[in-house]
């Protein structure tokens, strides 16, 4: 009889046991991982992705390694390749955007292509300057590295990101453009001029979440 | 009637809502960006045959111009360096440059080597080539770009670190000399006291260095200035070369006139 009246529950919380039972399943599903292929477009967000990092990549690549400021140093210069230090690519957009997965591809496309030699940022030559200091006292002479032999760039690669966005219900558009700059270090002449736009039309459903 | 009414406020704002974009996407989610990848290969591989045959072009140029050359001449070529009395291939050598990279013009006896463009310039280890003079194909006189402008070199006594030196404080004093016409007395100063150190012991420096801290209202200094420039003519000596300073008369007069007034203002 004891038993029989516990087990009586109201309908509340009857519904309450049963939505929770029906739920779950669900939890168990828990995470799902996967590698997926780099290349691949993965829109999630409509924000900056590395979609857009690889497309501003591929663009600036194309133009300037085939634009003709390169051939024309080395006309001057003997066949020698230009050689380009890169300097500070602005992000002027309210994104939180790693400007420097691009600006690390465009390097990689100099160094890898022979048409353009790149020089250390004065970020990067820091520590290199210390090891060579450091060499100077305590590494064996004919393997020491010599002072005075750095290659001072000839051109400087700046560069900057701007964003322009426009929202109206469940709609929304943003514009990404990157205009990337080399720089004539004796003369402020600008040598090379790069652009690529991204244009990102973002709709969201009207039950989502 | 309100049905129409309500038709017609639902018309309104459907006219009111913003128009909706109707563009067909260029890429979509599980597409694929591939890397340029191909493009640095093919740019690789461009580039790799470019130098290959310019370097060929290079060195085949100074072996050439290293067979019969006089041993100023090697050496200069040796130190990157254009020389009088180079030839052209010469010349060529020690740019370590192609003909593509200029451009070159002949009349009669006389020839010319300009940069082929603005914006592609050969320089050699003492700086910007501006213009290779020829006469009888022998290099008669070369042009730099500085920062103060072109310098000429057409002495041998010229490509010296002493004749550079003194090139460059000529131009320095001659924009000196543009500031001080202009009032700019502090860059006149400026173009003076550089000049200076590259031509020590020019009383005329002095002279001018003195002037312009006078009318800076410097008067100490001034009158520094004055006595070194009086001190430097060495007076006893001009006086027995008589005419020889005979173009500083005004210059000594003006500043033994200073050197007094400032002396008795000091006092």
């Amino acid at each position: 009889m004891f038993i029989a009246s516990n087990f009586a529950l109201s309908r509340p919380i009857r519904l309450a046991l049963i939505a929770g039972l029906a739920a779950a399943p669900l939890a168990c599903g828990g995470k799902r991982v996967s590698r997926i292929e780099p290349t691949a477009v993965t829109d999630l967000s409509g924000r900056w992705n590395d979609t857009d990092s690889r497309l501003v990549a591929n663009a600036l690549i194309e133009q300037s390694l085939t634009g003709a400021w390169v051939s024309r140093y080395a006309a001057a210069h003997g066949g020698e390749p230009p050689r380009v230090i890169v300097g500070t690519f602005e992000n002027r957009t309210m994104e939180h955007i790693p400007v420097g997965t691009f600006v690390r591809d465009l390097e990689r496309a100099f160094v890898n292509s022979g048409m353009v030699r790149v020089v250390a940022s004065s970020d990067e030559r820091q520590e290199v300057r210390a090891e060579r200091q450091d060499q100077q006292e305590h590494a064996r002479a004919d393997t020491r590295a010599q002072l005075g032999q750095e290659l001072g760039a000839k051109y400087m690669l700046q560069g900057v990101l701007q964003a322009i966005e426009d929202e109206e219900g469940r709609e929304r558009v943003i514009f990404y453009q990157v205009d990337a700059t080399l720089v004539d270090l004796e003369t402020n002449e600008k040598v090379w001029v790069g652009q690529h736009e991204i244009k990102k039309y973002i709709e969201r459903s009207r039950f989502g979440w | 009637m309100k049905r129409g009414l309500l038709l017609l406020s639902l018309a309104a704002l459907a006219a009111c809502a913003p128009k909706r974009v109707h563009e067909e996407p260029i890429l979509e989610n599980g597409d694929r960006v591939p890397g340029a990848e191909g493009t640095v290969a093919s740019v690789q591989g461009r580039a790799a045959v470019e130098r290959e045959e310019a370097m060929a072009e290079r060195d085949s140029l100074t072996a050439e111009a290293l067979a019969d050359c006089v041993p100023s001449v090697c050496a200069a070529i040796a130190r990157g360096e254009v020389a009088l009395g180079m030839d052209e291939t010469q010349v060529l050598a020690a740019t370590a440059t192609t003909p593509d990279a200029w451009s070159i013009r002949q009349a009669g006896r006389a020839a010319v080597m300009v940069p082929a463009g603005w914006r592609a310039r050969p320089h050699d280890a003492a700086g910007e080539l501006a213009m290779v003079q020829f006469r009888d194909g022998r290099v008669s006189m070369v042009s730099y770009r500085d920062a103060q402008g072109v310098r000429v070199i057409d002495d041998a006594q010229d490509a010296t670190t002493a004749g550079r030196a003194d090139a460059m404080a000529e131009r320095l004093i001659r924009e000196g000399d543009e500031f001080a016409a202009r009032g700019d007395l502090d860059r006149a100063l400026d173009r003076y006291d550089r000049a200076s150190v590259l031509r020590a012991g020019d009383p005329l420096l002095d002279y001018r260095i003195a002037t312009v801290l006078d009318k800076q209202l410097r008067p100490i200094e001034a009158l520094i200035r004055y006595r070194l420039f009086l001190h430097r003519l060495e007076l006893e000596k001009i006086e027995a070369v008589g005419d020889a300073y005979a173009k500083l008369a005004d210059a000594i007069a003006h500043a033994r006139e200073r050197v007094i007034i400032l002396e008795k203002n000091g006092r």
